[in-house]
């Protein structure tokens, strides 16, 4: 781990406007008209409002977005000679891997620092401090995951396009995932096994401990240990499409 | 097949060695091999004695790579500080890009350097950890004339310093230019090893020019393959050049006899044609 390497590299993700639209603008403009200008906003939703409840909603798609398409472009640099380069100074894969982790996580801080301040400065409220650090922490360090779903889309298409549509398409797997609006019936029983519930889900949890907030006002809880079932299994899964995307990477060199 | 096969070559401190070839040659192969990018699937590379990754670790060697990518958003000066940082000993920042001609656009954009400028970048990149020898696969492609000359200048003031320099090319006149020893190689095969001037004294085809009085018709000459007459003087193409010159001094009216032994162009393309005939 190299500290000049990894804040230049840093800086080269937030300064680059197009990331950062959909990194912190998008997600902090969904929570400004969702979250904070409509009539439920208000509404308790546990131990904090209904603005909070989708202040963290938000953060994590900021977040996940950020390490999707951070660790996507991290692959793909790689293998388009910019590794080559690297292989002739003394780091290795290992320190490559770990200076974009963490480049790809502090970039995930952005989203929810700039989500939670929209957050602070209108009308999200919590019932206690700990549960803002609390969501914001499991916002953090959930977003890991979706780092390997994003080396799998890098490693396995091999351009910077495939990586910008594996970004666009958690558009989709946020409302799949309950993460925009809530849910309810057969839609939100499919939603369980797609891989941003999991994440959200755990997220919200200091908030809602596990009671879905529903539309039709039905009483659904989901335990902790299903939600960290979610967010196992997927990372799992991404891990190994990761893996096998890489081994066919050196196999074809 | 086999990208290079059977090839042996000992290169030594202070040598500047072009490795010559046409593409597909192999060249870029080799080099491979050599900064440890490709294992050997029989035989041994050693760089000063050294597994190639090892030397390249070491900072031993630096290398400009036909392939090496620059990332495109950031600056040249962001580029070199960057990869900086991963040595633990380097030369300073300023030094690299002064020495290899970038300091003029330290700010500019990667994406905005020209090909030229971008090898440039390339080159200070591997001065950074003052390795003893640079390997440089086609350092000028894609430079105009008068950068390639630049980029020459820069390159002959760090050979004075002492370091190793193995260069790939396609140009010939680069080879002949820079370097002291020049390796042909051509299908994986070192085709030809030595001096530029050995290298051009390998090449058979030899040409023979003299006067010849326009009245009278040319008799049969020994060994000529082939023949052009313009005006008042004519050209021959040899493989003998001395029995021809006996003959036409000897036995016929020519005079003004000038022999030749033709380019390293010639030279050049006589050795990849006739292994192309094998």
């Amino acid at each position: 781990m190299n500290l000049t390497y990894t804040l230049h590299d840093f800086w080269r993700q937030v300064r680059a406007f197009e990331n950062m639209f959909f990194i912190a603008i998008l997600p902090a403009a969904l929570f400004i008209m969702f979250g904070v200008t409509q009539g439920w906003s208000d509404e308790s939703s546990g131990h904090g409002n209904v603005s909070a409840y989708l202040m963290v909603s938000m953060a994590a798609y900021g977040a996940v977005t950020a390490t999707t398409s951070i660790a996507g472009s991290a692959a793909v640099e790689r293998m388009q000679g910019w590794g080559r380069q690297l292989a002739m100074t003394p780091m290795g894969t290992g320190g490559y891997a770990a200076t974009k982790v963490i480049v790809a996580m502090t970039v995930a801080v952005v989203p929810v620092i700039i989500v939670y301040l929209a957050g602070v400065l209108t009308n999200s409220v919590m019932d206690d401090v700990w549960r803002w650090f609390a969501t914001a922490g499991i916002v953090i360090a959930c977003s890991v995951v979706f780092a390997l779903y994003g080396l799998a889309a890098g490693l396995l298409f091999r351009s910077d396009g495939a990586v910008s549509a594996a970004t666009g398409l958690l558009v989709v797997l946020a409302f799949l995932g309950n993460v925009f609006m809530p849910l309810s019936g057969s839609l939100l029983d499919f939603a369980r096994f797609t891989p941003l519930y999991g994440i959200v889900g755990l997220a919200r949890y200091p908030i809602t401990e596990g009671w879905v907030v529903s539309v039709d006002g039905a009483a659904e809880q989901d335990s902790v240990w299903m939600l960290l079932a979610n967010v196992g299994v997927w990372a799992v899964i991404f891990a190994a499409i990761a893996l096998f995307a890489a081994r066919k990477a050196t196999a074809r060199k | 097949m086999h990208a290079v096969n059977d090839v042996n070559l000992r290169i030594e401190r202070g040598e500047i060695v072009a490795l010559l070839g046409p593409n597909g040659a192999g060249k870029t192969t080799l080099l491979d091999l050599a900064l440890g990018m490709n294992d050997p699937g029989e035989g041994t590379v050693a760089v000063f004695g050294h597994s190639p990754r090892e030397a390249v670790s070491r900072g031993l060697v630096g290398a400009v790579q036909q392939t090496g990518g620059l990332l495109a958003d950031l600056s040249v000066r962001e580029t070199v500080v960057m990869i900086a940082s991963l040595y633990r000993e380097h030369m300073p920042v300023d030094e690299a890009l002064e020495r290899a001609g970038a300091a003029s656009f330290v700010k500019r954009k990667i994406a905005k350097c020209s090909g030229g400028q971008q090898q440039r970048v390339r080159f200070a990149l591997a001065l950074l950890p003052e390795p003893d020898l640079l390997i440089l696969d086609e350092p000028t492609a894609g430079m105009d004339v008068q950068a390639r000359q630049e980029f020459w200048d820069t390159m002959r003031a760090e050979a004075r310093e002492g370091r190793t320099v193995v260069f790939a090319t396609h140009y010939l006149q680069e080879a002949e230019d820079f370097a002291q020893r020049v390796v042909l190689l051509d299908r994986g095969a070192v085709h030809h090893d030595g001096t530029v001037d050995s290298f051009r004294s390998a090449s058979t085809h030899q040409t023979v020019s003299f006067d010849w009085p326009r009245t009278t018709p040319l008799p049969d000459l020994p060994g000529v393959t082939h023949l052009d007459w313009k005006g008042a003087r004519v050209t021959a193409q040899t493989h003998d050049s001395d029995q021809l010159a006996r003959v036409l001094l000897t036995e016929t009216p020519a005079n003004e006899l000038e022999i030749s032994r033709g380019g390293l162009e010639e030279a050049f393309t006589a050795l990849v044609n006739r292994s192309s005939e094998h």
